[in-house]
C-alpha cells in the first residue's frame, strides 16, 4: 500500500519508520535463532544483526554487529547488484568488524528495483570452522590458519545465483552440515531485513525514507550530546587494564592502554601504549577503516550515564555515535594492531576489557558515576567417553557478577550477551555423566561497596567417569575492578578436590587436565567490583546480606565495618561496635583510591610481568574517589 | 428452557453472554468491572442479562466464567509471605534464575536484577537427593523439613511452594515433606512442584509453583465468594472455570492448581474467535484481541490453536498448559507521550482500567489511544450502547497539548498516535509470526476486543492483509468462547528415553497412567464415560538439542502404533518448526510424555448469532465528519451493526457502531455481512 507521499518528514512517519527498523532487527534475530543449528547461535545466542544505509550506516542499534565497508572497498558500488550475498570471516579483511574466524558473516544488498537502499547483515558463532581443534577455538593457537577457514570478503551468491565457494566453506569444517545450515539460516534471515526495508520504501518512498535514516542517525549523536555528554568533564585521562595470560606464553600482564581526550561535543580515544601483540590467541585486529567498527562496539558504555536505568535501555547506539566517538592506534604489532596472521580465537577478553577500560576512564571523568567492572565470558567444561563409543562434550558459557553501580547493587551472575542462557541441574545430569552437588552464588565474591558488585558462581561437580576438563577463562589472576572507592570483586577459580581430600588449583586457560571419576571440580566465576565506599554501605543491607549468605560475618566486618550479632536465628546490627569499628577503620585507612584491581597487579608489576612505554604514567596514582553520595532510588536495594 | 450463561471478567468490563439451549437465541451485555471483588460484577453482570432477556434465575443452567483473579493476584505483587523449600546446596536457585539479561549487548552494566518472588531469606534447603531417574541416593531429611518450615513461619511465611532436585522423576520427597507440612504446619497453603508441574528444568518449575502458591489462596477465598453468589441466586447450577489450555474444570479444582488459569479470559477469547471464523469457514486466523492495555495475538492453523507450555507474566517464567498467545503492543489505553529527543511514541504504559482514558472523566491526565480516535470522530459520543459518555472536549484539549509539542495540529496529532499504535502491534505480529515461520497477510485477521474494530483496518494494511473478519458483539467474544468449550486435563511427565534403547511396552504404559489419571479427574467432574477421549503428545528433540519440539499424536493410531508414529513425526514436526530434520542422521530422544483428557460439554446450538441487544438501534445514523490523515476531515457514514443483515454491504468510509464496539471501515475497504452475521472486509488490490 502506499500514502500519499508527503513533502517531507513528519513526526508520525518517522516514528513507524524507526520503529520498523528497530523491530525488523528483532524480527531478523527471531528468525536466526528458529533456523540455525550451532548451539552457540541458538543457545548461547552468540550471533548479531543489523540493518544498514546504502552508504554503509549502520542504522539499529540495540547490539553491535559487524560492518560493511569490506564491499565498498574489495568490490566498490559498481559490483554491488540484486541477488548478490557477500560473505567473510577473516579478521584482518573484514574493515576490522570481524573478530576472529568462527564469526561468519552474510550480508545482502537491499535494491528498491535498481536503487541500492541499503545492506541487511547476520553473523553468527558457528560450531566448527576447522583448525587445529574441534570447535575451532584453540587455547595454544599460535597463528590464525590453526584456528580454521578464512575466508575474505567473497559473493557467495552472485545475482541469486549460488557459486562452488559455499561447497569449499562447507567442506572445511568437521560439521559440514550444521554449517551449510547455519550459512541457509543466516541468509533466509536477511532476507526479512530486505523484504521490511523494500516495504518501507514502497510505502514511504526512497527519498522520504532516506531522509527518515538521516533522522535516526543523527538522532543518535544528538542524544549522546545532549544526555551524556555533559556529564563529563572536559580533560585528558589515561587508564589501562590487563589480560592475563595468552594461552601460549607464562601469565603476565598484557596490558590494553587507552587515552581518553574529551572535548564539549567529542571523545577522542587513543590506543597508544597497549602492549605488543602476544603469541597465543588474545589479539584483537581492529585497526581498520578508522576503527568504524571498535567505535560503535565501545559506545554503548555511555549509556550508563542516561538518567535512569530504563532511559539507558532506550537508548540505540547506531551509525550516529561515530559523529561524536574517535579512535586513534598505535603502529602496527599491538595487541589491538596485530600483524597479519597472528591468532584471534580468544579475542573476547580484550574486547570485554575495551568496555571495562572506556568504563574507568568515564569514571575519572565523571567523579566516579559509573558502573565498576564486570567480566562475563568463560568457558568450562568436561569431555569425554561414557563408554567407547559415546563422547559427551559437557561445555557452559558462565556468567559472573554484574558491577556496582550508584543506583544499585550489581546484578548476579550475568552475561554480557542478552537472553544467554545456563544449563539446568536437571538438563546436565540427565544428559551428561555428571552430578551438581552445589550450584549457589560465591560468598564474598561481589567486590564490596556502598553499591556491591554482583556475585559469581559457586559450582561442585563430580564426574561419573574419567574425564577431560577444559577451561577458557581469564580474570583468575587479576580481579574485576572496584570503582569510587568500591573494592574489587573475587576473581576465576577452577579447582580439583581428590577423594584424599586434598585440593589442588587448576589454571584459567587448559584444555587437556585429565580428571578422575570420584573426584569433585569446583567452579567459581568473578564477582563484580563494587562501587562507592563499603564503610558507608547501609548496615541493615549488610546484614541482610550475610542472613542470605552473599556475604560472610567476616566480610561483613572486614570490608564493610559491620559488627553483627546472631540472636535466634536472625542476624542484627550492633549498632554501637558497628560505629566504632568503622571509625576505626576510617582513621586506619591512609586514602579511598578510585581504583581498586585487587592484589595481583601491584605483585606482579613487582616481579617484572609488567611492562609499559616509558612516558606512560601509572594511570590509578593520585586519583582519590569522589565522594560517595547516598543515591535515593528504589532499585539500590532490595528488600 | 434452561439458560447457559457466560462471564468474563476483564480490567474494565465485565462481559456477559447467554445462550438459550434449546433456541438459540443469544444475549449479551456488559457491567463495569469491580476490581476490589470481582465477584459483585460477576453477580450483576448475570442479574442484567436476565433482566434483560426476561428470564428467571432458577432457569440458568450453567456458569462458566473467565478470570483473571489469578492474573491480578500476580499482577499485584501478592508476594508477602510466601517460602520456597529447596534442595541442599541450591538455596540461590531463584537468584541465579538463567543468567539472562534481557535485551540490548551490554545491557548487563546498567540493568537491575527484578525482585524475586521470593526474597532469599525466605528460601530453605532440605537435605535429600534423588538422581535424574528418580531413584533415591539419600533419603529425606524430616528434621531439616520441620526445621525449615519453623524458620519459615516464625518469619511470616502462610504459603510455601516445595521444589526439590528431579521431583519430577519421583515425587516421593516432595510428598513426604508434604504431609509434614500437612501434619504439623496446618495453617500453611502448600504446593509441590511434582503436582503443579512434574517436568524438568528445576528453576521453571519452581516458579511456576510458587506463582501457583502465590495465587491460590486468593483464588480459593475469590472462587469460593463467586460460588457462593451464584448459588444464592441461581440454586445450585454447574460453576466452571476456563484455564489456559481453553478447557474449564469446576471452580473446586481450579482452586487446586489455580496458576492454570493465569491465562483463562485471552483463551476463551480464541475460541470464539475460532468459532466464529469456523461459522464463516474460515479456519486460518490472526486473533486481534486488543484490550484495554495490550493486545493478545494468537495463530489459528485449519481450526486449532496451537498449544504451547511456556510463557511469561509480568516478566516471570511459567511453564503451564496454554494456548499459544502472543501479548503485543499497545491497547485502547495506552499513553501516547513524547520522548526526550521531541519523538512522539505510543505505549507501553497505558492508563488500564483506572483512571483509564482521558475521555472517560475519571481523571485520567494523558491521552490514549482511545482519546485520540475520539478526537477524529471514529468513536461514537457514548460506548456500551449509551452507559459511558465520553468527554471530547477534555481529549481534544490533550492531543491539541501533545501535538503542538511535536508541530502538529490535533486532528493529525490524533492521527498519529492511531498509526503509531497499529504499526507497534504490527511490529509484535511480526516477531509472533515470523518466529512459527508463517506469513500473516494470508491470514485473516479476526479482531474484536473493545478496540479491535477500531484498529484493525490500519493494521492490516501494514501488514500487507486484505482481509478481516469482525465477529458480531467482537467486544463479548471471549464471554462467547467460553459458551463453547470442553473440560480438559493436561497431564505431564519427563521421562527422558533414546529411540535406540527405549522400551515401547514402557513408554505405553507412562502414557496410560497420565491417561487414567486423566479420566479419574474427568470422572470426579461428572463427566460420563461416552464423552471422554485423551489425545497423547510427546516432546521430542535430537540428542544434545537442549529444546524440545511437540509431536501430536494423531487419534488414527492405536495406543500400541503411537509410540513407533511418535518417534517418526518428530522429523517432520521438526522440520515444519525450524525448517529442517536429521531423518536417519541424529538419534531421537524423549523428553516429556503428554495426555490431554478432554470431556466433551454438549454445545448450545449457536450457528446464528441474533446480534440484537439491548441498547442498539436500528438502521443508519446521521454522519458524521471523520479524520483521516491522507483525506483530512471527511463526511462519513455511520451504520448501527444491529441493522446489518446477512447480504447487506458496506463502502468505506463508513463508521460501524454497535454495543461495547467500533468497526472502522477506512476509504478502499468494503464490507459484506455474511449468513453467519460476521462482516467480512476486504480491500480492494491498490
Amino acid at each position: 500500500m502506499s500514502i500519499d507521499v508527503p513533502a517531507s518528514l513528519n513526526p508520525i512517519d518517522y516514528e513507524v519508520i524507526e520503529g520498523t527498523v528497530r523491530s525488523t532487527e528483532v524480527e531478523i534475530e527471531s528468525a536466526v535463532e528458529r533456523t540455525a543449528r550451532s548451539p552457540m547461535i541458538r543457545d548461547q545466542h552468540d550471533y548479531r544483526v543489523a540493518l544498514f544505509d546504502a552508504r554503509g550506516r549502520k542504522l539499529t542499534g540495540r547490539s553491535y554487529s559487524a560492518v560493511v565497508d569490506p564491499i565498498f572497498e574489495v568490490f566498490g558500488l559498481d559490483n554491488v547488484f540484486p541477488g548478490d550475498v557477500f560473505f567473510w570471516n577473516d579478521p584482518y579483511n573484514s574493515s576490522g568488524g570481524i573478530g576472529h574466524i568462527p564469526d561468519l558473516c552474510t550480508t545482502i544488498p537491499i535494491f528498491k528495483e535498481d536503487r541500492l537502499i541499503g545492506f541487511s547483515q547476520v553473523f553468527g558463532h558457528h560450531d566448527d570452522v576447522g583448525g587445529m581443534v574441534p570447535g575451532s577455538l584453540p587455547v595454544h593457537a599460535v597463528d590464525m590458519w590453526q584456528e580454521g577457514l578464512v575466508v575474505p570478503p567473497i559473493k557467495l551468491y552472485e545475482r541469486g545465483r549460488r557459486n562452488s565457494t559455499f561447497d569449499v566453506i562447507a567442506r572445511n569444517s568437521r560439521l559440514s552440515d550444521h554449517l551449510k545450515g547455519d550459512l541457509d539460516a543466516e541468509r533466509g534471515a536477511a532476507l526479512i531485513g530486505v523484504r521490511r526495508i523494500v516495504e518501507l520504501a514502497d510505502r514511504y518512498g526512497v527519498d522520504l525514507l532516506e531522509e527518515a535514516f538521516d533522522e535516526v542517525i543523527s538522532k543518535c549523536a544528538r542524544v549522546i550530546r545532549s544526555e551524556l555528554l555533559p556529564k563529563i568533564a572536559d580533560g585528558v585521562y589515561h587508564w589501562e587494564d590487563f589480560i592475563e595470560c595468552d594461552g601460549v606464553t607464562a601469565p603476565r600482564l598484557h596490558a590494553l592502554r587507552m587515552t581518553m581526550t574529551k572535548t564539549p561535543d567529542k571523545i577522542v580515544l587513543d590506543f597508544s601504549g597497549t602492549d605488543p601483540e602476544a603469541d597465543g590467541p588474545i589479539n584483537w585486529a581492529i585497526n581498520y577503516s578508522d576503527g568504524r567498527f571498535v567505535r560503535k562496539w565501545m559506545a554503548p558504555v555511555l549509556r550508563s550515564l542516561a538518567d535512569t536505568p530504563e532511559r539507558a535501555a532506550e537508548i540505540d547506539m547506531n551509525e550516529g555515535v561515530l559523529d561524536v566517538i574517535e579512535v586513534k592506534f598505535p603502529e602496527t604489532g599491538t595487541l589491538v594492531t596485530p600483524n597479519f596472521g597472528k591468532p584471534t580465537g580468544l579475542r573476547f577478553f580484550i574486547l570485554l576489557r575495551s568496555l571495562g577500560v572506556f568504563a574507568a576512564l568515564l569514571a575519572k571523568a565523571t567523579g566516579g558515576r559509573m558502573p565498576a567492572d564486570h567480566e562475563t565470558i568463560r568457558i568450562w567444561g568436561l569431555y569425554g567417553r561414557n563408554d567407547k563409543d559415546d563422547f559427551f562434550l559437557f561445555r557452559e558459557v558462565l556468567g559472573g557478577g554484574g558491577p556496582g553501580r550508584p543506583w544499585a547493587d550489581g546484578s548476579d551472575v550475568v552475561h554480557v550477551v542478552p537472553n544467554s542462557r545456563n544449563l539446568p541441574v536437571e538438563f546436565s545430569e540427565t544428559n551428561y555423566p555428571v552430578r551438581i552437588e552445589r550450584l549457589a552464588l560465591k560468598t564474598d565474591s561481589g567486590g564490596a561497596g556502598y553499591r556491591r558488585g554482583g556475585l559469581g558462581y559457586d559450582k561442585t561437580i563430580r564426574p561419573l567417569v574419567d574425564t577431560q576438563l577444559l577451561s577458557n577463562a581469564d580474570r583468575s589472576l587479576v580481579n574485576t575492578y572496584g570503582t569510587n572507592g568500591g573494592r574489587c570483586g573475587g576473581t576465576y577459580r577452577v579447582s580439583r578436590r581428590r577423594p584424599d581430600g586434598s585440593i589442588e588449583e587448576l589454571p584459567g586457560m587448559c584444555d587437556d587436565v585429565a580428571v578422575s571419576a570420584g573426584e569433585e571440580i569446583h567452579v567459581v566465576t568473578t564477582g563484580g567490583g563494587g562501587w562507592g565506599d563499603p564503610l558507608m554501605r547501609e548496615p541493615e543491607l549488610v546484614a541482610y546480606d550475610v542472613t542470605c549468605g552473599l556475604v560472610s560475618p567476616e566480610g561483613a566486618r572486614r570490608d564493610y565495618g559491620v559488627v553483627l550479632e546472631e540472636s535466634s536465628g536472625s542476624v542484627e546490627v550492633d549498632q554501637a561496635a558497628t560505629l566504632e569499628l568503622r571509625a576505626r577503620l576510617s582513621a586506619e585507612r591512609t586514602d579511598v583510591p578510585m581504583f581498586d584491581r585487587g592484589p595481583y597487579v601491584a605483585l606482579a608489576r613487582s616481579e617484572g610481568r609488567y611492562r609499559a612505554p616509558e612516558w606512560w604514567k601509572d594511570p590509578d596514582e593520585g586519583w582519590q574517589a569522589g565522594p560517595t553520595e547516598p543515591v535515593v532510588s528504589e532499585l539500590a536495594t532490595r528488600p | 428452557m434452561t439458560l447457559r450463561v457466560s462471564v468474563d471478567t476483564g480490567g474494565t468490563f465485565t462481559d456477559v453472554v447467554a445462550i438459550d439451549e434449546a433456541g438459540g437465541r443469544t444475549y449479551a451485555t456488559k457491567t463495569p468491572s469491580t476490581p476490589q471483588d470481582p465477584s459483585v460484577a460477576l453477580q450483576a453482570g448475570i442479574e442484567k442479562i436476565l433482566r434483560s432477556a426476561g428470564r428467571s434465575a432458577d432457569e440458568v443452567e450453567m456458569v462458566v466464567h473467565g478470570t483473571t483473579s489469578a492474573t491480578n493476584a500476580v499482577v499485584e505483587h501478592e508476594f508477602e509471605g510466601i517460602g520456597l523449600l529447596v534442595t541442599r546446596g541450591f538455596r540461590h536457585i531463584i537468584e541465579i534464575a538463567r543468567q539472562s539479561v534481557p535485551d540490548g549487548y551490554g545491557n548487563s552494566f546498567f540493568w537491575v536484577k527484578p525482585p524475586r518472588l521470593v526474597p532469599l531469606h525466605l528460601v530453605e534447603e532440605v537435605g535429600g537427593r534423588l538422581d535424574f531417574s528418580g531413584a533415591e541416593l539419600e533419603a529425606v531429611d524430616e528434621r531439616s523439613v520441620h526445621e525449615a518450615l519453623s524458620r519459615l513461619q516464625a518469619r511470616g511465611v502462610d504459603r510455601v511452594a516445595v521444589c526439590l532436585l528431579h521431583s519430577y522423576a519421583s515425587s516421593e520427597h516432595e510428598r513426604r515433606v508434604g504431609e509434614i507440612a500437612a501434619e504439623h504446619f496446618p495453617g500453611l497453603a502448600v504446593s509441590l512442584s511434582s503436582t503443579v508441574l512434574p517436568e524438568y528444568r528445576e528453576y521453571e518449575r519452581a516458579m511456576t509453583t510458587l506463582l501457583d502458591v502465590m495465587v491460590k489462596p486468593y483464588c480459593a477465598r475469590y472462587l469460593r465468594e463467586a460460588e457462593r453468589r451464584i448459588q444464592t441466586d441461581q440454586g445450585d447450577c454447574a460453576f466452571l472455570i476456563m484455564q489456559s489450555n481453553g478447557g474449564v474444570v469446576t471452580a473446586r479444582r481450579a482452586a487446586e492448581r489455580p496458576v492454570t488459569m493465569l491465562f483463562s479470559g485471552p483463551a476463551a477469547g480464541v475460541l470464539g474467535a475460532i468459532h466464529m471464523a469456523g461459522l464463516s469457514g474460515i479456519g486460518d486466523i490472526l486473533t486481534f484481541d486488543v484490550g484495554g492495555t495490550s493486545t493478545d495475538v494468537c495463530v489459528v492453523r485449519n481450526g486449532l490453536p496451537v498449544l504451547s507450555s511456556e510463557t511469561v507474566i509480568e516478566g516471570y517464567p511459567v511453564k503451564v498448559p496454554i494456548i499459544d498467545l502472543a501479548t503485543v503492543g499497545t491497547g485502547g489505553g495506552s499513553i501516547a507521550w513524547v520522548d526526550p529527543q521531541g519523538s512522539l511514541k505510543v505505549g507501553p504504559r497505558s492508563a488500564g482500567a483506572d483512571p483509564g482514558p482521558i475521555s472517560y472523566g475519571r481523571g485520567g491526565t494523558e491521552p490514549t489511544v482511545t482519546d485520540a480516535a475520539l478526537v477524529l470522530g471514529r468513536l461514537p459520543e457514548a460506548l456500551i450502547g449509551g452507559e459511558l459518555a465520553l468527554r471530547h472536549d477534555l481529549a481534544y484539549a490533550a492531543l491539541e497539548e501533545l501535538g503542538e509539542r511535536v508541530g502538529l495540529a490535533p486532528e493529525e496529532a490524533a492521527a498519529g498516535v492511531l498509526e503509531i499504535a497499529a504499526a507497534n502491534q504490527v511490529h509484535g505480529i511480526r516477531r509472533v509470526t515470523v518466529h512459527k515461520g508463517i506469513d500473516p497477510s494470508t491470514y485473516w485477521l479476526v479482531s474484536f476486543g473493545g478496540a479491535g474494530g477500531m484498529l484493525a483496518a490500519d493494521v492490516a494494511e501494514f501488514l500487507g492483509s486484505r482481509r478481516i473478519l469482525s465477529p458480531p458483539n467482537p467486544g463479548n467474544l471471549s464471554a462467547l468462547g467460553l459458551q463453547v468449550s470442553d473440560m480438559r486435563r493436561d497431564l505431564v511427565r519427563t521421562f527422558v528415553r533414546r529411540e535406540s534403547t527405549a522400551d515401547p511396552k514402557e513408554i505405553i504404559a507412562a502414557w496410560s497412567e497420565l491417561g487414567a489419571t486423566g479420566y479419574e479427574e474427568l470422572r470426579a467432574e461428572g463427566v460420563r464415560e461416552g464423552d471422554m477421549t485423551a489425545a497423547l503428545a510427546a516432546d521430542l528433540r535430537y540428542r544434545g538439542q537442549s529444546y524440545e519440539v511437540r509431536v501430536l499424536v494423531p487419534e488414527e493410531f492405536s495406543v500400541t502404533e503411537s509410540t513407533e508414529a511418535m518417534w517418526d513425526l518428530f522429523h517432520a514436526a521438526h522440520d515444519r518448526e525450524f525448517g529442517y530434520s536429521y531423518r536417519g542422521e541424529q538419534e531421537v530422544e524423549l523428553v516429556n510424555l503428554r495426555v490431554q483428557a478432554v470431556g466433551r460439554i454438549a454445545r448450545p446450538n449457536i450457528d446464528v448469532v441474533d446480534p440484537a441487544m439491548p441498547g442498539g438501534s436500528d438502521g443508519r445514523r446521521p454522519s458524521r465528519q471523520v479524520y483521516w490523515r491522507k483525506d483530512g476531515w471527511t463526511d462519513c457514514a455511520v451504520v448501527a451493526r444491529a441493522s446489518l443483515r446477512p447480504g447487506s454491504e458496506l463502502e468505506g468510509p463508513t463508521i460501524v457502531e454497535e454495543y461495547g464496539s467500533t468497526v472502522v471501515l477506512p476509504r478502499g475497504w468494503h464490507a459484506r455481512c455474511d449468513a453467519a452475521y460476521n462482516l467480512l472486509l476486504e480491500r480492494e488490490p491498490t
